[in-house]
């Protein structure tokens, strides 16, 4: 911050300004505010605990310590980072349809709406990983290795922002793209390993075409280094790492490049 | 570049009149491969304009002449389809009613937004912020969501805003015809008092007794070409006498 020009202090200001808009937005006049963004999670891990678990009784995978073996807590690991990926890319589509007609009557860096929707996304996330972090202490199975739990969110948080920057161009033009994206994102809610282990995929009458697409899926990749973190407390496969790291730096830079390359056409749409 | 330079150098704009553009993704994919029906409207064609850092300069032309497309342009609003602009300093533009302003949030907290999105830190926005309040005289309203204020508040606020920031460009467009008479006046103090200090102006009007006293140039747009550029009272002249000219064309193929 000590040396910015004045270009990039106005964008991280805009980038503030945002942020700060986004968390006032999204809990308006909700007495409880933040608290139902934990509700929310805490309700979704209670709902699956006890229908995978309770109902269809399946056996979450142990723990490094065996001690956290819990479906729940599974479970949990995998919905923040799933829900960091369907969070920015549908609210990118939202965060700049918010600001489409303020563009039209003055200029401003039109991205740093979207970078602005998702810091507020990022806090809140950080928010949930902690709760994660604190209830794994006091089940004693917690290690360094959940600094890859960081590593993946921000993975997720960069592909994400990539996939977000091209729907968002694409939603101001048909809007058809929002709701697509919403049929997308739940079948994909199934091609990654959240509600079930990826073990379950090692069965004979599973066709190998989607054990590859489970196994090799972004989204996946990042849901299993984050789990190999704070689950099994272990180091992920660097391959994986790797892989992970491409498809997110790619991704990024894919959707930046079309986004800016097409954000003065942003406020010639109707 | 000196600031306040504002150089339009051979700048033509084309809007896509599509009349029926795909507005679904499923019209779309069914249409690949048919020709599309595009119509294309230039708005401004090969405009070559050279604004000197501390003058007032005015556009006249009649409506659609292509007066707001130059305006949103020299804001770095649309991007021109050929040619360059480059503008020097920072610039403040009241385009229309509202401009800059987010429906949803209070005024106050537009006054901050609009500052951030010029530039200025939120301390110069708080100092600025009482006289903004005093200029616009919307009182306590100023703690209430823009999208309750009337048209008359709207102006008020985004002319006290954009003549607070201490613009080194300043556009106008003809909202300040809005604001009742007194305003209008204070408006017209308040650009004189700019001027002085060195700030560029750039209004959009259709009041010529206005333009000839405020404005050192005069431009004059006519179906997006620059026809005139000069001394304010000869172009004005010209344009008036062409439009009147005009009026007198449409009388006589209406009788």
């Amino acid at each position: 911050m000590l040396t910015l020009s004045p270009s990039a202090r106005k964008s991280v200001n805009l980038i503030i300004h945002f942020a700060e808009r986004e968390s006032k937005a999204r809990y308006k006049r909700s007495l409880l505010g933040w608290f139902w963004s934990f509700a929310n999670s805490l309700t979704t891990v209670a709902v699956y605990s006890f229908v995978f678990g309770a109902v269809y009784n399946a056996q979450p995978p142990i723990t490094d310590n065996g001690r956290a073996e819990n479906f729940g807590l599974y479970l949990f690991t995998g919905l923040i980072t799933w829900t960091v990926f369907t969070g920015v890319v549908t609210g990118c589509m939202g965060w700049l349809q918010d600001v489409s007609d303020l563009r039209k009557k003055i200029y401003f860096p039109t991205e740093t709406a979207l970078l602005g929707g998702a810091a507020c996304n990022a806090i809140q996330t950080a928010l949930e990983a902690a709760v994660l972090l604190v209830i794994m202490a006091l089940f004693t199975n917690i290690s360094w290795t959940a600094l890859f739990l960081v590593f993946a969110l921000l993975l997720t948080m960069m592909f994400a922002l990539g996939i977000g920057f091209i729907v968002a161009v694409l939603n101001s033009r048909y809007r058809d793209i929002q709701y697509l994206t919403g049929v997308l994102i739940g079948v994909g809610f199934f091609l990654v390993p959240v509600v079930y282990p990826p073990s379950l995929l090692e069965h004979n009458d599973v066709p190998e075409i989607a054990r590859q697409l489970v196994t090799w899926n972004p989204p996946a990749i990042f849901v299993e280094i984050a789990r190999d973190g704070v689950y099994f407390l272990q180091t992920p496969d660097p391959l994986r790492v790797l892989v992970a790291t491409a498809w997110a730096v790619g991704t990024f830079a894919v959707g930046w490049l079309y986004f800016r390359s097409r954000s003065m056409e942003i406020s010639e749409e109707l | 570049m000196t600031t306040g330079e504002i150089t339009i150098s051979d700048v033509s704009k084309r809007f896509r009149l599509d009349r029926d553009r795909p507005s679904s993704l499923k019209e779309a994919i069914l249409r690949i491969g048919q020709t599309a029906d595009i119509d294309d409207f230039w708005v401004l064609r090969n405009v070559d304009l050279h604004i000197e850092p501390d003058s007032f300069f005015g556009l006249i032309g009649h409506n659609g002449s292509g007066k707001s497309t130059l305006l949103r342009l020299i804001a770095n609003i649309h991007r021109p389809t050929t040619g360059e602009v480059t503008t020097e300093g920072r610039m403040s533009a009241l385009l229309e009613l509202g401009s800059g302003f987010h429906p949803d949030l209070t005024g106050r907290e537009n006054v901050f937004l609009n500052g951030t999105m010029l530039g200025l830190t939120r301390k110069h926005m708080a100092e600025a912020m009482d006289d903004i309040i005093e200029f616009s005289g919307i009182g306590d309203f100023i703690d209430e969501p823009v999208k309750i204020y009337s048209s008359g508040m709207y102006v008020r606020l985004g002319f006290a805003v954009a003549v607070n920031v201490n613009p080194e460009i300043l556009l106008v467009d003809e909202v300040i015809a809005v604001g009742d008479e007194e305003f209008q006046r204070r408006c017209m103090d308040h650009m004189h008092r700019l001027r002085e200090n060195g700030t560029t102006i750039v209004l959009v009007s259709h009041d010529a007794a206005l333009m000839r006293s405020l404005c050192d140039r005069v431009g004059w747009l006519d179906h997006g070409r620059l026809v005139e550029v000069g001394d304010p009272d000869h172009v004005i002249d010209a344009y008036l006498a062409h439009a009147s000219q005009d009026d007198g064309d449409t009388l006589t193929a209406r009788d």
